[in-house]
């Protein structure tokens, strides 16, 4: 009992300390507008104005993109490195997610902005030619969590596809007794640009089944249960890259032995 | 090489798949025309199949190469007619056509036969079974653009085994032919009839090699085949529908064969042995000479022997097999008439452009939504032609260009135009109606945001067997082109557009 108060408390620090971090983070909601950098393939520029704030953020380092033809929520930090390669401060780490808001879209020249040229990002996957090292045991209880965009239960290139090779990697390495894939839905409205925004409580149960399904393909044979919460709360997984929303929307696949 | 001249050929000495005694007997026929033998392959005629063969065309000659072989045809599944039409594989997979079926071929069957070859039977080969079979305008589809017709269930039934309950409704909006309007052929009858091009069985282990175990167009692990457990390429068929060879020639056999009976596990064994077996890609330009000469490393000898599945951008550059000619040795370049020499710089030009020229991608299904490249983003031929030697997708290639749906694609008047409702989601570009010649791989999946996507072509062998896209829209390799900067509005340069089409007419 005295533990189980211990790791309540525990939680309940690590999760404060988790809500409290969003001091000098921005979130706010805008339409999109692409700036036709050209340093190359995917050298785009995608910047978004903070109508409260009246700044322009530069975007571009989002996971996943906008869209011009609708809105997007914008979730990020201001990047400590002061370039404004697209014309704007950057976020980075940053988040865009598709909102069902239609948009006029819009383009800007380039105006002498050289753009970013690309580079293979952090979270890339080796071609499956490519041997994955075998992670040293002991195994025990672990739990992996893949990360998602707002309301949706679609996984996110070179994001989440890095963090389930890693896992897979472990997983048949260790050879658990079963996976307990758990969704969760951030489905506490919160206001943000003047929109009350908040994910569908379906949201989590379609995470938990679309990390399942992955799961059964890339593991075959492994036991795999689903379970769904809604009222997400935020987390400290470094891979949420400190943004308490992000860390919300994910769902999580805990190995049981 | 001289029009109806038999040659013999010996195989690169780094052909490690074939036995050198085998390799000294490589015959590799001079099917031209004149005195050579015919272009066309009848079912049931009993050829041998050359372990080398080469047939002409406009922009030079086409290699087909047999690993293993020569083939006696006799009584093999792939040549021999199967079903009740009397049709076999190879009459809508023909070696001269890269083992697809060009317009050309269908004509001159047309004309030799006055229309009763089997390829034109009623079930797939007329626009609609019931139109009157021995009218030439009852075939136009076929005749005009190579379109087989393909009966696909509706609604969708399964997608490699699971069920599918679609998200959108579809209406008959126009329906030239019949087929989709009757009682017999269309939604009244659970069956939707879209026409699309034949697409080439050979090269097959870069169509399903496997690059990574993700499809990030769908946002899943790549599905597994049910039978051997290991992960689909999505490569095979234009809507996907087949995610292996052996469902592949299940469906083929039921519908475009008419076999009354399953294929046995022998046949499908003999398939699928030979269908692995098959290289070809052009092997001479005829402007500019062998394309495994003068810094050229490129032709069917290549791909037989290059490892599949690998990412021209971590790897060795898409076309980069035509690297060697951007700058000939004046020693080289003196060896080659000024026709030649140009023609070389060209391809090669074409093939910078391919990788290099950069654009913005826009409203594209499967580049700009739901994989989070953003709408729009700049990137070139490469972002999707990407697996080395062959310029498919290394990840299922499901992606909509437009040529099927509207406003994007061309006006025919000649194709069914359907209504899609999206019932949940709208379309993440063309919102919740949309109009389309062909739904493409939302016949498999049953997802409106799917509605339009068809699977990346293969680009090799492209000179034998016009026309292009899956609906057969673009009548030369021009037309690529040309449907590119529409859609787009690239700017290519008039030498740009010309570079690219020397480049596609040798590969």
């Amino acid at each position: 009992m005295k533990r189980l108060a211990l790791l309540v408390a525990l939680c309940t620090a690590t999760t404060a300390q988790a809500a409290q971090d969003t001091a000098g983070l921005v979130r706010y909601v805008a339409c999109p507008v692409y700036r036709d950098t050209d340093a190359g393939r995917k050298s785009g520029c995608w910047l978004a104005d903070d109508r409260e704030t009246g700044k322009r953020w530069d975007v571009t380092e989002s996971p996943y993109k906008p869209d011009w033809n609708f809105a997007v929520l914008v979730e990020g930090r201001p990047s400590a490195n002061t370039a404004q390669p697209c014309g704007a401060p950057a976020l980075d780490p940053v988040r865009t997610s598709r909102l069902d808001i239609p948009c006029t879209r819009h383009m800007i020249p380039a105006e002498g902005f050289p753009g970013r040229r690309y580079t293979l990002p952090r979270r890339n996957i080796a071609p499956l030619s490519v041997a994955r090292p075998v992670p040293p045991g002991p195994y025990a209880e672990r739990v992996f969590p893949v990360y998602f965009e707002f309301d949706k239960d679609f996984l996110v290139y070179q994001y989440d596809d890095w963090l389930i090779d890693n896992a897979v990697t472990w997983i048949k390495a260790a050879k658990p007794k079963k996976l307990v894939v758990t969704g969760f839905a951030a489905t506490v409205p919160e206001k943000v640009s003047g929109l009350e925004l908040a994910e569908r409580p379906e949201a989590a149960q379609e995470r938990a089944e679309t990390i399942a399904e992955t799961m059964r393909r890339l593991v075959p044979g492994l036991k795999i249960e689903t379970k769904w919460e809604v009222a997400a709360k935020p987390t400290d997984e470094p891979d949420a890259d400190g943004l308490p929303w992000q860390s919300q929307r994910r769902a999580e696949m805990r190995a049981v032995f | 090489m001289r029009k109806g001249k038999r040659l013999m050929h010996l195989l690169p000495q780094k052909s490690f798949a074939l036995p050198l005694a085998v390799l000294v007997l490589a015959l590799s026929v001079g099917a031209r025309g004149g005195d050579g033998p015919d272009r066309w392959w009848a079912p049931g005629e009993g050829r041998v199949l050359p372990a080398v063969l080469d047939y002409d065309n406009a922009n030079g000659t086409l290699r087909m190469l047999t690993v293993g072989g020569p083939l006696k045809t006799a009584g093999h599944p792939f040549f021999e007619p199967l079903g009740k039409d009397g049709r076999a594989c190879v009459t809508c997979h023909q070696p001269s056509d890269a083992m697809s079926l060009s317009v050309d071929s269908v004509r001159r069957q047309w004309d030799r036969t006055n229309g009763k070859d089997p390829l034109f039977a009623a079930y797939d080969g007329s626009n609609c079974p019931t139109l009157p079979q021995d009218k030439r305008e009852s075939h136009s589809l076929l005749l005009d653009r190579g379109l087989i017709r393909i009966e696909r269930p509706w609604p969708a039934k399964t997608f490699n085994g699971n069920p599918v309950k679609p998200d959108f409704t579809i209406e008959v909006v126009r329906d030239p032919n019949g087929c989709n309007s009757g009682p017999t052929y269309g939604p009244e009858a659970g069956k939707i009839s879209v026409y699309r091009r034949p697409r080439p069985v050979a090269n097959m282990k870069y169509l399903l090699a496997v690059g990574f175990p993700f499809d990030p167009k769908q946002g899943y692990a790549l599905p597994l085949d049910p039978e051997d457990g290991k992960p689909q390429s999505g490569n095979l068929m234009a809507d996907n529908r087949a995610g292996s060879l052996r469902i592949q020639m299940e469906d083929a056999a039921t519908t475009h064969l008419q076999m009354l009976k399953a294929l046995s596990p022998a046949e499908r064994k003999q398939l699928q042995d030979f269908e692995l077996r098959v290289y070809t890609a052009m092997q001479v330009s005829k402007t500019g000479g062998a394309v495994d000469s003068g810094g050229a490393v490129a032709g069917p000898a290549r791909l037989r022997d290059s490892e599949p599945g690998a990412l021209g951008s971590i790897g060795e550059p898409v076309w980069s097999e035509f690297k060697g000619c951007e700058r000939i040795p004046a020693d080289e370049a003196a060896k080659l008439t000024p026709g030649q020499l140009a023609m070389r710089q060209s391809i090669a030009r074409g093939a910078r452009v391919f990788r290099e020229k950069m654009f913005l991608i826009t409203d594209s299904a499967g580049i700009n939504s739901r994989v989070g490249f953003g709408n729009p983003v700049r990137n070139s031929c490469v972002f999707c032609h990407n697996m080395s030697q062959m310029g498919n997708d290394v990840a299922p290639g499901q992606v909509d260009l437009g040529t099927t749906t509207l406003p994007f694609a061309d006006p025919w008047d000649d194709l069914p135009l359907f209504r899609v409702t999206c019932t949940g989601r709208p379309h993440p570009h063309y919102g919740k109606v949309i109009y389309t010649y062909d739904p493409g791989f939302a016949l498999t999946s049953g997802k409106c945001a799917d509605v339009g996507k068809i699977t990346l072509q293969s680009l090799r062998g492209l000179s034998a067997r016009a026309p292009y896209f899956s609906n057969g829209l673009a009548k030369d390799l021009r037309g690529v082109v040309d449907y590119y900067e529409r859609r787009y509005s690239i700017g290519y340069t008039e030498q740009e557009k010309q570079d690219l089409v020397n480049l596609m007419g040798v590969l």
